[in-house]
């Protein structure tokens, strides 16, 4: 019985340790969210389109990208909705996002317990920047496939 | 003055939200664990899931810590697979898999109130998820 008290307190005191750990890198990233929040704007970049997707879909993508869904969720959901973003474009930044999000804040918390923080962040954002160029180009051929489809009938 | 009072308050309040959501899910799920540990009731869970597991090079018990980041999030997963004493190999595999699919009953309807069909990109994120974690493990062999 002494044993298990002793396990246990032993896991109260890691998990607050952990807690503690996590919160020196939680804590400057949900500030500096609020102020890149701010800058929603500043960062419509003079050449926009990267991935087929374009200035306007760079808000909600750049948002998700660095703030993450949880606390990006307003304004990626506003300037989706909103927005002239053809259907595609919007899946195209969804589906981007829904791989690729909170990219500092997921790969930084799990640095804390021993995973490799580099191979985390570029395996996942080339991963999703191929995976999304695929998915557009095959978009591209669809849409042109029914374009030619219908002139034939 | 406000403009930069203001988003450092909003910042802070919101650090400490999800301070709170880590007390709230990290103790609980690591001292459980301890507890689970201790009884050594980790052995027939570890049997259960090997056989899928395995699959992506991953001890068994490895498999608690990737479905309580699937359904609740991120810093459950972490607080279950921290006790499990893994490799460093091990956590990097568990983070890819966990930093593209997580979270599913929190994010999913943030993607599905964009209006765009969420159907799809859930399976892509689940099935994606574990093919890199599968992916990894294999490059960091051959590495």
């Amino acid at each position: 019985m002494e044993d298990l008290v002793k396990v246990l307190l032993g896991g109260l005191y890691s998990s607050v340790s952990l807690i503690l750990k996590l919160l020196l890198i939680i804590l400057p990233l949900t500030i500096s969210y609020e102020f890149l929040k701010l800058k929603e704007k500043s960062y419509l970049g003079k050449k926009g389109a990267f991935l087929g997707i374009s200035k306007e879909g760079l808000i909600p993508l750049i948002t998700g990208i660095f703030v993450g869904l949880t606390y990006g969720a307003g304004i990626i959901i506003h300037s989706i909705r909103y927005s002239n973003l053809s259907k595609s474009e919007a899946f195209l930044v969804l589906l981007f996002l829904s791989i690729c999000h909170a990219i500092i804040e997921d790969t930084l918390i799990f640095a804390v317990i021993g995973a490799d923080e580099s191979i985390l962040i570029f395996s996942r954002f080339f991963l999703t920047t191929l995976l999304t160029l695929m998915v557009k180009v095959t978009l591209k051929k669809v849409f042109l496939w029914h374009k030619l489809g219908s002139k034939w009938s | 003055m406000k403009e930069f009072v203001d988003p450092l308050k909003k910042g802070l309040l919101n650090g400490l939200s999800v301070t709170y959501t880590m007390v709230k899910v990290i103790i609980p799920c690591y001292v459980l664990i301890e507890f689970i540990k201790y009884y050594d009731l980790l052995r027939p869970v570890a049997t259960f899931f090997k056989p899928v597991m395995r699959l992506l090079d991953l001890p068994g018990e490895a498999a608690l810590g990737l479905l309580a980041g699937f359904f609740i999030n991120l810093y459950a997963a972490i607080a279950i697979l921290s006790p499990l004493n893994l490799s460093p190999k091990e956590i990097t595999v568990c983070a890819l898999n966990l930093g593209i699919c997580h979270s599913l009953t929190v994010e999913t309807p943030v993607t599905r109130k964009t209006g765009v069909n969420y159907v799809p990109l859930l399976f892509l994120r689940l099935f994606l998820g574990l093919f890199a974690g599968w992916a990894v493990g294999i490059l960091w062999k051959i590495w």
